[in-house]
């Protein structure tokens, strides 16, 4: 699952040019020594024998990623159980969702593969957990991050539990991750590594997730689903939720939230540029949709929401773009406080670069392990300037390979 | 390929391709255009147009053209939007004051979907499909302007007896002016999935509006006709220049309703024939699946059906997953109704009849069509029986 972000790579690049995307044409191409079979032998690793491997509740999406999971984990012994979490099924004025079709896509691939295959109905779920949430931080004037949310609440929550209830040994996902003893790793393709959606799952679920594709990059995952017949291995990925996918969030927003329209204005002359539909639909650093006619493009760099006032600014080393302090709260540690070093590296975006930064814990001997922390709060000192993330958005600390949490930037 | 699923599309058939493909380029002109070749374009046009009302016993004026079965129905909806006489309307109360129609339960989304805009009840149907015609009796009353019953059921192939409801609906009429009750009753149906396989008259139907299809009839997708009897007023779905005598503006589908006329006129020189050659290919196919570990339910009725229809059930499974392992085989076909699956949501029809949810779940609609042959519909029995005793070891096997 990607985050809505994508496509917009003006934003939060951390003070970092984001790193180029995998090339492609090299789906096809041959690998010395088959990724599978180390995928395979680390789903090997550490686990009852191979004759009763357990049953794994797999999450399928009708994507590449999990259609090649479902085929790994078969191919280790497991018995597998595809499931598909429908988490939004409603049509909005333009926007189809492609659930039924997401559905039927994972459904095929089960039945190809011989696996039995389960609904799991979080609509419920979702709009309470997920959508909820997601409105009350945009009409708050801030960006979460629904993908965050939904790991947290729907798939390493209720789907965990519901699958343990149904007779799972262990759930599975198609993201790129890793995951060892209860520890959060990153994946070892690191332009797909999705930790940083990750970095709030209970560890009492991750102690029994695997994540097939942990070990291998995505070129080798679509070859080998183009290896294995799979139909699905150049469909586009799949997003699971429309708004978050191909039409937008901002669209979403506007069937949910009231139109409030207000000026936009220069940050350093005042001066009034234009007029916007609602300052809650723009988000720091944002520079497509100001309809601010041509020449240079303008930059959102400050919201005021009493007075519903967007303003913007073309020069992208505006003050209030940059900064080498982030103020953080609700965090998750996955590690205790003492454990971590001076010096971690973080991440502010989705396959953004890791920066170098220390992390200043406030009342570090209040914060419970592995759970939300909503009134902690914390600092983090990056050693360069930073282009500042939205309010709302996540960073995620790691060491190493090690994630060890992250919180919402304030 | 084998494909088993003509219920939801038949290819274009040769001849109809070529006699649309010259109105696609040289004979492209405007119909309505005022120079001589676009008035050869026009009589061609009409001529087509004349055909297809001929085969089904009507005038080239009587019928409108559109852009298939859920516009044409759309259209005969509109019927209920007309104004009635002010001194019938304040006599006859209805919720809401809406018009009031009835609709066979089984009837496909473009009738139902239609129907709930109105005030509307649902005519039951027995465990064969067919209308209970005494329900229909009871919820007529004396407000009903529109009954919508289709010639056959899109899922089943049930053939509904038309006559007899036109019957029921003269009587009505009669009933009607006796009481100096001025209110309009319309009797409306969708022939689309009878095109092939029933030779149709307007006249022993008895119906005032009937919705033609062309794409079920080996004609282009997106060409529909609705036959309007004499008298019937409906309202324009779409206004602009006026064409289908004012009731459905849009420039012609010149090439569209020429592959319907020939492709319609086609698969009437073979009604004769068909029906034996169907009944012998569902035979064969019923012989195949017969054999499975489970045993099939037929759920056509025997007496009054389209014989190119074999809808089957194999309680227990998961027919879905039965299409994805066909499919695999180069055998297609359909679960329940095609758009209802896609949803996930369970077919109204087969509730209707009165199957269980788990005989909903394995049902297959089959439908036969002109590329099957004795040989080609043996090998897909036998491949969806496989299919069938695979899914059967699969469940087996999960439950030791």
């Amino acid at each position: 699952m990607n985050s809505f972000f994508e496509g917009c790579p003006d934003r939060y690049e951390g003070g970092l040019r984001r790193p180029s995307p995998v090339t492609t044409g090299r789906e096809n191409a041959v690998f010395r020594s088959a990724p599978w079979d180390a995928a395979r032998a680390k789903l090997d690793k550490g686990l009852s024998t191979a004759s009763e491997r357990g049953v794994v509740y797999l999450g399928m999406s009708g994507g590449v990623d999990s259609s090649v999971s479902a085929l790994l984990l078969k191919n280790a012994g497991y018995k597998v159980v595809g499931v598909y979490m429908k988490n939004w099924s409603r049509d909005l004025p333009g926007m189809k969702c492609p659930w039924a079709e997401d559905l039927a896509d994972a459904k095929r691939v089960a039945t190809k593969l011989g696996i039995d295959f389960k609904v799991f109905d979080f609509e419920k779920d979702y709009k309470e957990k997920v959508v909820e949430y997601m409105l009350k931080e945009f009409k708050a004037g801030r960006t979460p991050n629904p993908d965050v949310m939904c790991n947290e609440e729907i798939k390493f929550k209720l789907f965990f539990e519901k699958s343990l209830a149904s007779g799972a040994d262990f759930i599975a996902t198609g993201h790129y991750a890793k995951a060892e003893n209860g520890k959060l790793l990153l994946a070892k393709d690191e332009n797909k590594d999705q930790t940083y959606f990750l970095y709030r799952i209970s560890t009492s679920a991750l102690e029994k997730t695997l994540f097939p594709l942990g070990e291998m990059k995505k070129p080798e995952v679509k070859a080998f689903a183009a290896k294995n017949g799979l139909k699905n291995a150049y469909k586009k990925e799949s997003m699971g939720v429309c708004f978050v996918g191909e039409v937008g969030m901002k669209d979403f927003l506007r069937e949910y939230i009231d139109l409030n329209p207000g000026e936009i204005r220069d940050v350093s002359t005042n001066e009034v540029l234009g007029f916007h539909d609602g300052a809650v639909f723009y988000t720091l650093g944002q520079r497509h949709g100001l309809y601010l006619g041509g020449g240079l493009p303008y930059y959102v760099v400050k919201k005021d929401l009493k007075k519903n006032i967007v303003y913007v600014s073309r020069n992208l080393n505006d003050a209030n773009l940059w900064s080498r302090e982030l103020t953080l709260e609700n965090l998750f540690l996955r590690e205790t406080p003492d454990k971590i070093p001076e010096k971690i590296s973080v991440r502010l975006r989705h396959r953004a670069h890791l920066l170098p930064a220390k992390l200043i814990l406030k009342n570090p001997e209040n914060l419970t392990l592995n759970a939300d922390n909503p009134f902690s709060s914390a600092t983090l000192l990056f050693d360069q300037e930073i282009k500042l993330p939205a309010s709302g958005q996540s960073a995620v600390f790691y060491s190493g390979d090690l994630c060890l949490g992250g919180g919402i930037i304030k | 390929m084998i494909y088993l699923d003509y219920a939801a599309a038949t290819p274009v058939s040769e001849k109809a391709l070529r006699a649309m493909e010259p109105f696609f380029t040289e004979d492209f002109f405007n119909p309505s255009a005022a120079y001589y070749p676009a008035k050869l374009v026009r009589e061609k046009y009409e001529t087509a147009k004349n055909e297809i009302a001929h085969l089904i016993g009507a005038k080239g004026t009587d019928l409108v053209m559109t852009s298939g079965a859920t516009e044409s129905n759309e259209l005969a909806f509109s019927s209920l939007l007309t104004p009635v006489n002010q001194k019938v309307q304040a006599r006859i109360q209805t919720p809401q004051n809406l018009p009031e129609v009835l609709v066979l339960e089984t009837e496909h989304a473009a009738v139902l979907e239609n129907a709930k805009r109105f005030s509307n009840a649902l005519v039951k149907v027995d465990k064969n499909g067919l209308i209970i015609l005494d329900d229909l009796k009871k919820k007529l009353s004396p407000a009903t302007r529109l009954i919508s019953v289709s010639l056959a059921n899109n899922e089943l192939g049930t053939i509904q007896p038309l006559a007899e409801i036109a019957e029921l609906v003269r009587s009505e009429r009669m009933n009607r002016l006796r009481r100096g009750n001025l209110t309009p009753l319309y009797l409306h149906s969708d022939a689309s999935q009878a095109l092939n396989l029933i030779d149709i008259s307007v006249a022993r139907l008895g119906v005032d509006l009937l919705t033609l299809n062309s794409a079920k009839v080996y004609g282009p997708k997106g060409v529909g006709a609705l036959y309007v009897a004499h008298g019937v007023k409906l309202s324009p779905v779409f206004l602009g220049g006026g064409q289908e005598n004012g009731l459905r503006s849009g420039t012609e589908n010149v090439p569209g309703v020429i592959g319907f006329a020939t492709a319609f006129k086609e698969a009437k020189s073979h009604f004769s024939s068909n029906r034996k050659t169907y009944e012998k290919l569902t035979k064969i196919l019923e012989t195949e699946l017969k054999q499975s570990k489970i045993e099939p339910k037929f759920l056509k009725h025997k007496k009054s059906s389209l014989a190119n229809f074999c809808p089957v059930c194999f309680p227990g499974l998961d027919a879905e997953r039965l299409i994805y392992k066909l499919e695999e085989q180069g055998v297609l076909l359909s679960t329940g109704a095609a758009c209802a699956a896609s949803k996930g949501k369970k077919s109204h029809v087969l509730k209707a009849i009165g199957l269980s949810d788990a005989e909903i779940a394995g049902s297959l609609r089959i439908s036969l069509g002109r590329l099957n042959t004795e040989d080609n519909v043996r090998e897909a029995g036998r491949l969806i029986r496989e299919a069938v005793d695979e899914e059967c070891n699969r469940i087996g096997e999960g439950d030791e």
